[in-house]
């Protein structure tokens, strides 16, 4: 066999190949990004361990994580947060796994998203495996997991072709992602979901941000509102009694070791807030909750700042905007005295 | 530390580094080996290393016990311990929870009122393969087929040798420790074929098993719903193709990286999907496997010198087991008993209807065997034997009513895959992918080759374990 020239032949072809297949995807406007996932995670689930009682702690579903800029924030407390929003997820168990499996007292800010918060505690549910996975995730991880990681994050970042997300995107361009594309014929009948385009992109110190084209592209903002009135649509109803009796309980746990819960409602606008608004009206949801949470709690909608601002896909804020919600919400809390800017104490 | 993965490939590339720099002499060379390979392991989790190391001690000190001892009560004093040991390892972290929920169910039928909860053992990755390769040099060792290890160092590499040790494929001592008592380097031919099987492997699992066929077969055997008979069969379709894919990639992936360091290990695989009938399959699938079971289960067992009851009684015993090895679970008993039916039955035919294999009733033969050992599939890969009962009721349409879960490209992706793989093995049957490669221009296989390498880079994959680490 000549096996050396089968080899250089092969060296050759796969160097031409993977540099076109570079090429024309960026020339599709695709640009290298880092993917949002369980490794991610649990690398900033594991500063829980570590975190004194002047950290702050970020929970919640996607506006959490959109709508709080960390830079922002860090400029305007001192502080950089630990970010563990994770989008479409119930902010329950991982609020959970804080008070049960670490001795975390300090601030914890947490994003009522109510068709996530309230949705549900059943395990199998997507509101709760989605971010149950990220935790189980930072308990089992292996250290050839946590290297594998590592070693990813500079092709993540500097290739294109490295895009198989596991929240498995529409525009992904994974082998598996291109095959999904493929659809013949409705042989299920079940009703599809919309094409979900990938919308924000994402740093390593997990700051999430919405992309120019959301912002700038009416039609590509427009496809991601589709999905949010799909995922409305095919929603089962909200499981108030026992999504609150589960959170009062850790909350009660987490007050008596001094630790300190900000509740924050982030912005929605549209078709997407107004039903919000019919199905979780905020007396009987987020008023109560407030309520009986006794924490303080800031509301987009009570503050003039805050209260008109506008998302470009219904359900998240633009960079900019975020940027500003940030600073302005910074502002606010460390007035009422809850948070202190670390930098003037 | 999985094949498919960013850590495999820096941590190879350092071992071929170290491997075939000028720093080392032989015995350091197989000494960085044995670390490499501790280190391997420990990437997956450090404290079960230990189980390795006990494995390793006790299996060296019976061997060398064995090689001296004549006295033949203690010769199978020194069999029993290292037999205990090893089977007790497996018999605690892989069966603990199984033998307790069984202990439980009977003390409640016989109406004592026992619980107890499960241990939740962790399963030490590989646990059933490296324990099977050392207890095969003790009873070797007891037999005098085979010579004691030269030094501790060999054998502790023969134990713990990083390309087989958590998937196999199972070798016997005289098969790879007699490879490390003399330097080996691999030649520049010897190794790039063998780079060209660590793609053909990681092509097999990261491509074929996991992108193409994986998703189909999860969401048949994941669903609560009785399902439709059409989707029933492309899922066990997908299943059978999808394990072969899987397991028969890590073993091409372990001769690979094998070859690559100068070490030959045996073939696992010879294209078992068109076998004609049970005896052939058995000599084609997880061959290491099925060799090890009639050499220490089957032949032990009476094998066929006593009769044809005793046989067939042999041949059942060892396919029950066999599926047990498996999986704790009565599902992998099950697979193991229709094995062990279709055997008997095979034999049976020989012996009562006997006729002729030729070229044009030999892919219908095939064919048979195939669908025959995907009924098989169903058991092994459902979670319970309600869902496998489903599964089969759907398959011979006595489920009429069950819903339509597979979209038809997936039903079309799934026959176009397992169909081209049913076709490839029977072609290849007489043959081997290096006899092909052989008769193939060097261009097509560099092309073929490069073609490999990028389906792999933009399949990508996310390090989906392999499925038989969990065995």
């Amino acid at each position: 066999m000549k096996l050396k020239q089968s080899f250089l032949i092969a060296l050759t072809l796969i160097i031409i190949a993977l540099t076109s297949w570079e090429l024309y995807w960026r020339s599709q406007g695709k640009y290298p990004n880092l993917n949002d996932d369980k490794a991610l995670w649990a690398m900033h689930r594991a500063n829980v361990e570590t975190a004194s009682k002047d950290d702050v702690i970020i929970f919640g579903s996607s506006r959490a994580y959109f709508d709080i800029q960390i830079d922002e924030w860090e400029k305007a407390t001192g502080k950089k947060p630990i970010q563990l929003a994770s989008p479409g997820s119930s902010p329950l168990p991982s609020f959970h796994d804080l008070v049960n499996n670490t001795s975390f007292n300090g601030t914890v800010i947490l994003g009522v998203t109510p068709g996530l918060f309230f949705s549900t505690t059943y395990p199998g549910a997507d509101p709760w495996s989605r971010i149950q996975t990220k935790v189980d995730h930072f308990y089992n991880r292996t250290y050839a997991d946590r290297s594998n990681f590592w070693l990813s994050i500079p092709l993540q970042t500097n290739l294109v072709l490295m895009s198989a997300d596991e929240e498995l995107w529409s525009d992904d361009i994974d082998l598996k992602s291109l095959l999904r594309r493929v659809k013949i014929g409705d042989r299920t009948g079940n009703p599809q979901m919309p094409p979900f385009y990938s919308f924000g992109d994402v740093r390593l110190d997990r700051n999430m941000s919405m992309t120019k084209r959301t912002v700038q592209d009416t039609a590509f903002a427009n496809s991601i509102i589709k999905v949010w009135s799909y995922l409305g649509k095919s929603a089962p109803p909200p499981d108030k009694k026992s999504t609150m009796a589960f959170f009062l309980e850790d909350l009660k746990k987490f007050k008596e070791r001094n630790g300190k819960l900000i509740l924050l409602r982030c912005p929605s606008s549209g078709g997407n807030r107004m039903g919000e608004n019919m199905v979780f009206p905020r007396v009987d949801f987020w008023d109560d909750l407030v309520e009986q949470s006794d924490v303080p709690s800031y509301h987009f909608e009570d503050y003039d700042q805050l209260k008109d601002l506008t998302c470009p896909e219904e359900s998240h804020l633009s960079k900019e905007d975020a940027e500003y919600f940030t600073r302005e919400l910074a502002k606010i809390i460390i007035e009422d005295g809850i948070i202190i800017n670390s930098k003037t104490k | 530390m999985l094949f498919n993965s960013l850590s495999f490939v820096v941590f190879l590339v350092i071992v071929l580094a170290l491997y075939y720099s000028k720093l080392f002499n032989w015995t350091n060379k197989k000494r960085m080996l044995l670390l490499a390979s501790y280190l391997f392991y420990a990437m997956w989790n450090p404290p079960l290393i230990l189980l390795l190391w006990i494995s390793t001690v006790v299996d060296w000190s019976a061997g060398k016990r064995l090689a001296i001892e004549e006295n033949q009560r203690k010769r199978k004093l020194w069999l029993l311990l290292s037999m205990s040991i090893n089977l007790g390892f497996l018999a605690f972290f892989k069966y603990g929870d199984f033998l307790l929920e069984n202990f439980v169910s009977i003390a409640n039928s016989i109406g004592l009122n026992f619980e107890a909860k499960p241990m939740g053992i962790l399963l030490p990755m590989g646990i059933s393969f490296y324990t099977f390769q050392t207890m095969s040099y003790t009873i070797d060792m007891y037999h005098k087929k085979t010579e004691r290890a030269r030094t501790f160092l060999d054998f502790a590499l023969y134990v713990t040798f990083f390309p087989q040790l958590v998937a196999g494929p199972i070798v016997r001592a005289k098969e790879l420790i007699t490879q490390f008592y003399e330097p080996k380097t691999a030649t520049t031919n010897q190794f790039l074929w063998g780079l060209f099987l660590l793609t053909l492997g990681l092509f097999q699992k990261v491509v074929m098993a996991d992108s193409l066929l994986a998703d189909t077969s999860d969401t048949v055997f994941d669903s609560g719903q009785l399902i439709h008979g059409i989707d029933a069969w492309v899922g066990t379709l997908a299943f059978s193709g999808q394990i072969f894919f899987d397991f028969a990639g890590y073993s091409t992936c372990a001769i690979g990286i094998a070859l690559m360091l100068g070490i030959i290990l045996p073939d696992n695989f010879r294209y078992p999907y068109a076998s004609l009938g049970f005896s052939d399959l058995w000599k084609r699938w997880h061959i290491t496997l099925s060799s090890w079971l009639r050499d220490y289960l089957y032949i032990p067992l009476g094998g066929n010198r006593h009769g044809i009851t005793r046989m067939y009684v042999a041949l059942m015993v060892t396919m029950l087991l066999g599926g047990l090895w498996h999986g704790a679970a009565w599902t992998f008993v099950v697979w193991g008993g229709l094995h062990g039916t279709y055997l008997i039955l095979e034999r049976l035919q020989r012996k009562h209807l006997p006729f002729e294999i030729t070229k044009w009733n030999g892919i219908f033969l095939a064919f048979i065997t195939f669908s025959c050992v995907n009924i098989t599939w169903t058991f092994f890969r459902a979670p319970d034997f309600p869902k496998a009962w489903n599964m089969i009721k759907s398959m011979f349409y006595m489920q009429t009513d069950g819903v339509k879960i597979l979209e038809t490209f997936d039903i079309i992706k799934v026959c176009t895959v397992v169909g081209i793989l049913f076709l490839c093995h029977w072609l290849m049957r007489n043959t081997s992918v290096k006899e092909v490669a052989q008769k193939t221009s060097p261009v097509f296989l560099g092309i073929v080759w490069a073609i490999m390498i990028f389906i792999l880079c933009i399949a990508q994959g996310s390090g989906e374990q392999f499925i038989y680490f969990q065995f």
